[in-house]
């Protein structure tokens, strides 16, 4: 149901693909999920709020431009685009191959390891490999050896893992043919399932998991393995831009590059994830 | 559960739901509204001397009927906008942003399906009204309307509401596929909810509670109108 859905959306999207409004950009509508924390979320209030909240009014002013955001579910956040909708995404979106076939990208401006987390009780919880980090892009020998490990590790087990991301193509590719992969519309299911044991293990970004972790949400599940970046999990995470909107990309690439030289976006990383995500020159 | 989470004002999370179940009830309400209008029409086309017509009308009960209510959304919300801005751009050179809001998108998807279930409905009400009552109505010299409002319209409301009543159910809960488009009705406010505070249970729950609540309040009111419909029946 869920893969037919993106492919009649997609198909949809392509034939009203049409014209662009281009030329001047002193309007720029955002496109946000507002359920996805601390990246975008909402408060109480209603108010749409988090990390890349914050960053799109910093770019904003850099390219003295007059921002929109709108919120978007994330199922259809690309078609949507595509069908003109509004001119940018910055959901939290990671840079990818498969995604570069349809829409064009900014450089990144943040870039946060995928993690496995699973129940403190669990056999798994004290998993460790060789390395602490590692980047899939380039892969040598320890690397590989830590690649072996989760494989070995995690094999015959159910991994959960939220649908049409970086990490679901991480396991496809990796640990495809040696665990159940179960995939969830929300992080948020995912974590149901997870503390009611329907699977074992579940992968996401570090940046979602280390600020459950500091609330009692997070309560009886732990971080284990190596953080893992590159690869299937793209180079980092930018704002989707549609591809024939290039000098967009190119404002946006200028704005973010300032905005990591002088600090505003490790400042803001540090305030919402807790630890420094954000992209280096 | 924590029901710190469900207060109003600022620090909770209740009107937000609340507000979400406001426009659940305006979207269903004016689609189906919109469906009946829809129904009323196209069982006339229907229940039509001219095949054209008939023809008509099928096409549009088969395919929206058979077609499912996600994909409806999926073409009049990327293919509205766009057409309207094709439109805007040929005829009146007008190159800015426009759209459907995206109330009207939501209506628009939920009122065409609600119209093609209506329509069957209503046709199969006006065929269970036995013949005999209009050629006896024509013998006393009733005239067409008045054939039509004192025989026709109260027999097809009475045989038509317990049907209409499950429409406007599915139309209630069909509402819940537009927080697809990010209309903020219950749906969605609850997504945004759960993925703003990581408790997903909490707000779920009352989601269905609020959904529960509308269906079941609402489907007193059609066993209210039922009985009023059948007041001139005798039950043996």
């Amino acid at each position: 149901m869920k893969k037919l859905s993106l492919v009649l959306m997609t198909l949809v999207a392509t034939v009203f693909a049409g014209q662009s409004f281009a030329g001047d950009w002193s309007k720029i509508r955002i496109a946000t999920e507002g359920a996805y924390a601390p990246w975008n979320f909402t408060d109480s209030s209603g108010k749409l709020v988090g990390f890349e909240l914050d960053l799109a009014a910093d770019l904003c002013k850099r390219m003295s431009a007059e921002c929109e955001i709108v919120g978007q579910a994330w199922d259809g956040i690309i078609p949507a685009l595509q069908a003109g909708k509004y001119d940018a995404i910055m959901a939290g979106m990671s840079i990818t191959d498969k995604r570069k076939k349809v829409i064009t990208f900014s450089r990144d401006y943040a870039a946060t390891p995928a993690r496995f987390v699973v129940s403190d009780k669990s056999a798994m919880a004290n998993f460790k490999t060789g390395v602490d980090a590692m980047n899939l892009t380039e892969v040598d020998a320890k690397e590989k050896a830590a690649i072996d490990d989760i494989v070995a590790t995690f094999k015959g087990k159910t991994v959960g893992v939220q649908t049409a991301t970086t990490h679901e193509n991480f396991l496809r590719e990796y640990l495809g043919s040696d665990v159940t992969i179960r995939t969830y519309d929300t992080q948020e299911n995912l974590d149901l399932d997870l503390q009611a044991g329907r699977v074992d293990t579940a992968l996401a970004s570090m940046s979602y998991w280390v600020p459950l972790f500091e609330s009692d949400k997070g309560k009886g599940m732990t971080m284990v393995g190596p953080g893992m970046t590159g690869g299937p999990f793209g180079s980092g995470v930018g704002v989707g831009i549609r591809q024939k909107n290039q000098d967009l990309a190119d404002m946006f690439s200028k704005a973010i590059a300032g905005a990591i030289e002088d600090g505003t976006i490790s400042k803001l990383a540090i305030k919402w994830f807790g630890f420094d995500a954000s992209s280096k020159q | 559960m924590d029901f710190s989470l469900l207060g109003f004002g600022d620090d909770g999370w209740g009107d937000e739901m609340l507000r979400g179940a406001v426009m659940t009830m305006a979207v269903a309400i004016c689609s189906y509204l919109l469906g009946i209008v829809i129904g009323v029409l196209f069982a006339s086309l229907k229940l039509s001397r001219l095949v054209v017509l008939r023809y008509v009308a099928d096409f549009y009960t088969t395919t929206v009927r058979g077609v499912p209510e996600l994909l409806v959304i999926y073409l009049v919300f990327f293919g509205g906008g766009t057409l309207l801005r094709t439109i805007a751009s040929g005829l009146f050179g007008y190159d800015g942003y426009i759209d459907l809001p995206l109330f009207i998108t939501g209506m628009l998807c939920i009122g065409l399906s609600a119209g093609a279930f209506s329509t069957e409905v209503i046709r199969g009400a006006v065929l269970a009204v036995p013949a005999g009552q209009i050629e006896a109505a024509k013998a006393i010299g009733m005239s067409t309307a008045k054939r039509f409002w004192r025989v026709l319209v109260p027999q097809v409301a009475r045989f038509a509401l317990p049907g209409l009543g499950n429409v406007w159910q599915l139309t209630l809960k069909e509402t819940s596929l537009i927080s697809v488009i990010g209309l903020v009705e219950i749906m969605r406010s609850a997504a945004v909810a759960s993925g703003s505070t990581k408790e997903p249970f909490t707000f779920y729950l009352l989601a269905a509670f609020l959904y529960l609540g509308l269906t079941s309040i609402s489907n007193r009111g059609f066993v209210r109108a039922e009985a009023w419909a059948s007041k001139g029946v005798r039950y043996s």
